[in-house]
């Protein structure tokens, strides 16, 4: 009786929780959804006004016929999808031969990989900013892509020996034995049957290069070429206490693509992240 | 196969090694003369600024850490309990987590920049002017401002401690809460006796990965404070972006960029330190 009444207590603390912590989480992101939708006068209307009156989705359409944010949206859009394209070609190699030979040293390796994963990308901006002048890739999408495919290349190598870990060895052997070279049996064997796992990395790698913010702000200088987290503080430079909205508009914009993505795949990247984790 | 696979794990293994060696030798360069000198070392660390920006840091990475790691396993393991009585909300209390972390960081300081702003359109503040509550000066006050700082990357930062917690607590083998349940013990005795040594490895392998991420937050800040008001939230990133590409301090920059890894691996070294034996490897 008493464990029963216990579990009950139980349960309202945790109800308690979910409630404060949902609060906690949901609500800025509903702030900024409520000052996107408001006009300029309710915007001084604070809280009191949180569902606006007389909602509007005029924000919305003046940031998109702004000149520059279609170009910023593309430019994103663009660089996160090369560069999570550019992680899979440099990692899957890589992930392979972690995962299928046996050499001494491969413990170590593997480690090396965590430790760069530790290296501030500011830490590697700063030599790789001159490196990159000389080389005349700034201001470059090329070079910025490299960056990106660099920064997220531990992380992939990781989660991709993870994932080609789960597809059995007695495959690889039956298709030596059935004279399958080594290639066509990653191409044709390994990859196919690795896909979500492939799959979730490339998402992992394009919602980072979404959100990447400190290599294009410090290699991109033109307009033209800069990516949606750039182009958003920019533009929250340039704006005025009178221009919130459409500062909140601007800013659902640029988050909303990462978080339709991340909804639509959660459950493929979760899986994905939580063997990588328990593993390592 | 193998050539190529170790050539490619060397082609991109080599610029970073090469980019960490060059930030080394970088550390007593001077401008474009390179010159081999201990002085940009020497003015770097003696810095009159310098002292503050630790400080900051210190407060930033060290109150995000603890936030993140608490709420994080706190929610981890209401959500698993949730699961278990199939309690209303729990799917949606994790999605929405996961939802602030995928905002990007830059986006995050916005978001947080309209709620604690002491404009009209701050809804903490108007909030709690409408409950005849004094506003809080959220991020204008130079002693409150690292701590909004905190709170905002605890709120896109927890998701991440949550999914570490929630796997690794999944993983505990089940049979430990039957005998404890037949021993008689309580939720709190085997919340301490159970649940927390279990996951003390991957406790501490959380608090390496989010400690690293935090150090390195730059653009959560710059658009939330900017480093202000005055330095108050200049953490060491800031501080370093600042030195190079805004004073073109090259040398200076390397040093507190060199400082930043040594403070990360210092840290990591401590938390390996931790660990049971047979979990180092």
């Amino acid at each position: 009786m008493s464990a029963r009444r216990g579990s009950r207590l139980g349960d309202c603390a945790s109800y308690l929780f979910m409630l404060v912590s949902f609060a906690f989480f949901a609500t800025p992101l509903l702030w900024l959804l409520s000052l996107a939708l408001r006009d300029r006068r309710e915007i001084y209307l604070g809280v009191a006004r949180f569902v606006p009156n007389h909602p509007t989705l005029d924000n919305f359409v003046s940031v998109l016929t702004n000149s520059a944010f279609p170009i910023y949206l593309w430019n994103g859009l663009k660089l996160a999808s090369l560069s999570a394209t550019g992680v899979l070609i440099v990692a899957l190699p890589a992930a392979y031969a972690f995962s299928r030979f046996d050499f001494r040293t491969k413990g170590l390796w593997m480690l090396a990989l965590l430790t760069f994963q530790m290296i501030s990308p500011l830490v590697i901006m700063v030599p790789l900013y001159r490196y990159m002048s000389r080389l005349g890739l700034v201001d470059t999408h090329f070079g910025a892509i490299m960056v990106y495919v660099a920064l997220s290349c531990p992380l992939a190598c990781w989660l991709l020996k993870g994932s080609i870990d789960t597809v059995p060895r007695a495959l690889d052997e039956a298709a030596m034995m059935d004279g399958c070279s080594r290639f066509s049996l990653f191409w044709r064997i390994i990859l196919p049957l690795a896909v979500p796992g492939v799959a979730s990395v490339f998402i992992i790698s394009m919602i980072a290069g979404w959100s990447q913010f400190l290599v294009p702000f410090l290699l991109l200088t033109k307009t033209d070429l800069m990516p949606i987290a750039v182009g958003i503080f920019t533009f929250q430079g340039l704006e005025s206490s009178t221009s919130t909205q459409l500062l909140a508009a601007a800013c659902l914009i640029s988050v909303m693509p990462a978080i339709a993505v991340f909804l639509l795949l959660q459950r493929l990247i979760l899986s994905a992240m939580t063997a990588g984790a328990v593993k390592g | 196969m193998l050539p190529a696979a170790v050539a490619l794990g060397l082609f991109y293994l080599y610029p970073v090694i090469d980019v960490v060696r060059l930030s080394f030798t970088d550390a007593t360069l001077i401008g474009d003369h390179e010159n081999y000198t201990f002085s940009s070392v020497i003015n770097a660390l003696s810095s009159p600024r310098l002292p503050g920006v630790l400080l900051a840091t210190l407060i930033f990475v060290g109150g995000s850490i603890a936030g993140q790691q608490i709420l994080g396993l706190s929610l981890a393991l209401v959500v698993i309990r949730g699961e278990i009585r199939h309690l209303l909300g729990t799917t949606v209390l994790r999605t929405t987590a996961l939802v602030a972390w995928v905002v990007p960081g830059i986006a995050g300081g916005i978001v947080w920049q309209m709620l604690f702003s002491e404009a009209p359109f701050g809804a903490i503040n108007s909030l709690l002017r409408l409950l005849h509550m004094t506003p809080v000066a959220w991020l204008s006050n130079p002693a409150m401002a690292p701590w909004s700082a905190v709170i905002a990357n605890i709120w896109r930062g927890t998701a991440f401690s949550m999914v570490v917690m929630y796997a690794a607590r999944k993983a505990i083998d089940p049979e430990l809460y039957e005998a404890a349940e037949v021993d008689g013990a309580s939720a709190l005795q085997r919340l301490r006796y159970i649940t927390i040594p279990q996951l003390r490895p991957a406790i501490l392998v959380n608090m390496i990965l989010i400690t690293i991420q935090t150090m390195n937050t730059f653009d959560a800040i710059i658009s939330l404070t900017g480093g202000g008001p005055g330095l108050a939230t200049e953490v060491i990133s800031l501080y370093t972006f600042n030195l190079v590409f805004r004073n073109y301090d090259l040398a200076g920059g390397s040093v507190t960029s060199f400082l930043m890894l040594l403070i990360s691996l210092t840290l990591a070294l401590v938390y390996v330190g931790f660990l049971p034996r047979e979990e180092r490897s």
